[in-house]
């Protein structure tokens, strides 16, 4: 695992135990190129790695709150995303609470990343991890664009994305991602995670919230739905999650992918759901989801 | 693990709190001057509020010796940008930096937690808020650091309006005057510093104002001083002020 | 003369005792036997046109590809040794993509530019410590055409890694009439579509062959639309619809 890690070593001083300036040897950064990006071509970013025998358990030892929750530096975790496939495209529908040990650090995370105009990303897991390869992948997907004169298959994509997070595996990184698009084949939905996992699939809910989200998609899920009740199964599964997980919730951001590239339908308060309902909107129920079926007497 | 590796520890915790506020035209950037090191004080004045560009002030909590270098290096890549592209990076632009520069030490982190506010290229006010390694996101307001789980609730309620009834007949205003704003950041610094060990000594007030703002209100405001930069928009251009006020302190 | 230069004109980096990098200088020349390239600035947007020669009528033309698209908003044409090009471009395209991961923001037009002939003076040093080496100069000149917040844009670059801003650039084997058609009939205030005839008009006039649609390609960056190249069809619109060149001796 740190023969791995000392793969990402900044440069050989690290091992003569001096503490150089980052900023030295990235002689891209400055000069003749100061200032075009902190990319060499077409490789990954250098990343900084301490000094010690063991970078990877140093990580561990100061930011994973699983293991210790009093440890310094707390990296937003907790949340409910959902993608399925059907006639219609792809519905994509996730929470928006981000959550460091039990403080809420905020309820209007934007956890669908829009990777390009007919792809996104969800996030779960760790938001910078997430936010920022799926960034980079953007870039990548335009570039195999540009070069091969197509847009790039989902496949091709998530499998980028899948080979990227597996050269960092053991170090740390936490995501788990679905990657939603359109492509020749049509409305396409991949599972991606940092252990290196990628899977092809119809319906995926990733997060602290997905089982009670799976319980409400598995129920109303059928290949054969039309596009306003596949928008209201991805609202409602989301609510059931914002309403069960105490690690979910706040709104809901809803997205769907068709051929003409994704769409977003729409921000809905999970209290709001629960007492009122989406309002008048195709496919979905008159009043709240959770209110009136607890108290109404018929 | 080994004994020696646990001893590694580079990081330590020096309190204080950071906020800011988004407005119409103008972006209100705070911090408390207090600098701790567990219930020791180590100093009532240790800036954590840094002016960028004439547009962007930077406000950085948690381990103040990262905090500082963090800020020295993100200037130091704002003037090799200005080299490279000949123009002043935008702040939307700088939100991005920030994220890569927090990123590129994933693996052996900052501890630092950033509030990025100032002035977009559309003239809006603007908030950007990261954690430790880089995820970030554009608000309204945000507060961070040792008192934020006093302080946010607070601005939920006062700025978005979280839980509040708009009045009968009308509705909860968009965006509040820079006056109740800043009465709104002094309430807060003053309420964490009397329920907060780590708050208190001093009070930084940052103001970045919009080109072309009339900044008429900014009259009535005490202790405020221009702060001087390269004044790339001429008269006309964004502006930064900055307001000092004490807290108390013990 | 020509003693110095046989002996100073083979290392790529060594300079004659005139001062000259003769290597360099022949790079430059080799972009006088590329086919020709011209481009226009207009207030709306910046046209590129190249010259596609055809030399055999088993030769698929739609295969010669001597402008393509370095991002959404910045185009290149080239002449010259245009399998050089590719790795010039290929480079601006992960310099624009890198500044777009970065900053957030499409890269300025100058800079991409910029970056490309960073790349240019390079040579007979090896790149990121890899273990390829870049033996010889470039022999390929480009036409970059933008728009960024500074308005449309283009540039020219040469193989000694200088770039200049035109208005209207002519570059390769008829770039000498062209360059002195394009400052005839050249105006600051042209509108896109009278860019577009007077570039088929100046290429017209150094073609060998008779122009079609077949034997040019046209791509422009526009406020609106971005880099676009133009198809067949929209050629051959162009074409038909070209202004009979004025009689000679008017003015």
């Amino acid at each position: 695992m740190n023969a791995i890690a000392s793969r990402f070593r900044a440069s050989p001083y690290h091992e003569q135990g001096v503490e150089q300036d980052q900023n030295a040897q990235d002689s891209v950064l400055w000069g003749s190129q100061g200032g075009f990006g902190n990319l060499r071509a077409g490789a990954p970013p250098e990343f900084v790695v301490p000094n010690v025998p063991s970078p990877t358990a140093f990580l561990q030892l100061h930011t994973d709150d699983h293991a210790d929750p009093n440890c310094r530096i707390k990296i937003a975790h907790g949340t409910t995303t959902l993608a399925f496939r059907f006639r219609g495209g792809i519905i994509v529908a996730v929470d928006s609470r981000a959550t460091a040990g039990s403080y809420i650090a905020s309820g209007t995370v934007k956890k669908v990343i829009e990777i390009n105009k007919f792809l996104l990303g969800t996030m779960a897991g760790g938001a910078a991890d997430c936010q920022y390869w799926e960034t980079y992948l953007g870039i990548q997907c335009r570039l195999h664009e540009l070069r091969n004169r197509e847009r790039i298959s989902v496949a091709a994509a998530s499998k980028y994305l899948s080979n990227l997070v597996y050269s960092y595996k053991g170090m740390g990184l936490s995501m788990g991602t679905m990657i939603c698009g359109w492509d020749k084949t049509g409305p396409a939905l991949f599972y991606v995670d940092s252990d290196g996992t990628r899977l092809k699939g119809d319906v995926f809910s990733v997060g602290s919230g997905s089982t009670f989200a799976y319980g409400v998609l598995d129920q109303g899920y059928h290949w054969e739905l039309s596009d306003e009740d596949a928008q209201e199964l991805g609202r409602r599964s989301i609510y059931a999650a914002g309403h069960r997980d105490a690690f979910s919730g706040n709104t809901i951001n809803l997205y769907h992918v068709r051929e003409t590239g994704w769409e977003f339908i729409g921000n809905y308060d999970v209290t709001k759901m629960h007492y009122d309902g989406p309002g008048n909107i195709p496919g979905a129920p008159v009043g709240g989801y959770g209110y009136d079926a607890r108290v109404s007497t018929v | 693990m080994s004994a020696q590796e646990r001893r590694f520890n580079p990081y330590t915790e020096n309190g204080g709190t950071i906020l800011a506020i988004a407005g119409q035209d103008f972006t209100v950037i705070a911090g408390d001057t207090r600098q701790s090191e567990g219930y020791n004080i180590q100093t009532r004045y240790a800036p954590k509020v840094f002016r960028l560009t004439d547009k962007a002030v930077l406000a950085v909590n948690g381990f103040a010796a990262d905090g500082n270098m963090f800020v020295q290096k993100v200037q130091q890549r704002l003037e090799w940008y200005q080299h490279a592209h000949n123009k002043e990076m935008p702040l939307r632009a700088i939100a991005r930096l920030i994220q890569t520069m927090l990123y590129a030490k994933r693996f052996f982190p900052y501890y630092v937690y950033n509030i990025l506010g100032g002035i977009e290229d559309d003239g809006s006010g603007a908030v950007y808020s990261f954690d430790p390694v880089g995820s970030y996101e554009r608000e309204a307001c945000r507060a961070a650091g040792a008192a934020q789980s006093l302080v946010q609730p607070f601005l939920d309620n006062q700025i978005y309006f979280k839980n509040q009834l708009p009045p009968s007949g009308g509705a909860h205003p968009k965006h509040l005057p820079l006056k109740e704003v800043l009465s709104l950041v002094i309430d807060s610094f003053t309420g964490a510093t009397e329920r907060h060990i780590e708050v208190g000594d001093g009070l930084e007030i940052y103001i970045v104002t919009a080109s072309k703002r009339p900044n008429a209100d900014l009259e009535a405001i005490a202790n405020l001083k221009q702060v001087p930069g390269g004044f790339i928009g001429g008269e006309d251009g964004e502006k930064i002020y900055v307001v000092r006020r004490e807290l108390k302190k013990d | 003369m020509f003693l110095t230069r046989s002996e100073y004109d083979r290392g790529v980096n060594t300079f004659s005792p005139e001062g000259r990098l003769f290597q360099v200088e022949y790079a430059i020349e080799a972009i006088k036997l590329g086919s020709t390239t011209v481009g226009i600035r207009t207030p709306d947007g910046v046209i590129l046109g190249v010259e596609k020669r055809v030399p055999s009528p088993l030769l698929e033309s739609s295969s010669v590809e001597k402008i393509m698209e370095i991002d959404a908003h910045i185009g290149c044409a080239m002449s010259g040794l245009t399998a050089d090009a590719r790795t010039m471009i290929d480079h601006a395209r992960v310099t624009s993509q890198n500044h777009s991961f970065t900053y957030d923001e499409k890269i300025g037009v100058e800079s991409v530019t910029q970056a490309v002939c960073d790349l240019a003076l390079r040579f007979g040093e090896s790149m990121d410590n890899e273990s390829a080496m870049m033996s010889r100069p470039f022999g390929v000149a480009l036409l970059i055409a933008g728009i960024d917040e500074k308005g449309p844009q283009l540039y020219h670059t040469d193989p000694s890694g200088t770039y200049t801003r035109y208005e209207a650039k002519a570059i390769g084997s008829g770039s000498e009439a062209a360059q002195s058609d394009l400052q005839d009939k050249y105006h600051k205030q042209m509108t896109l579509r009278e860019a577009q005839h007077l570039i088929l008009r100046v290429l017209k006039q150094v073609m060998e062959e008779k122009l079609d649609h077949h034997n040019i390609q046209l791509a422009q960056v526009t406020k609106t639309d971005g880099f676009h190249i133009l198809s067949e069809t929209e050629l051959q619109e162009l074409i038909d619809t070209m202004p009979a060149a004025p009689a000679p001796g008017a003015a």
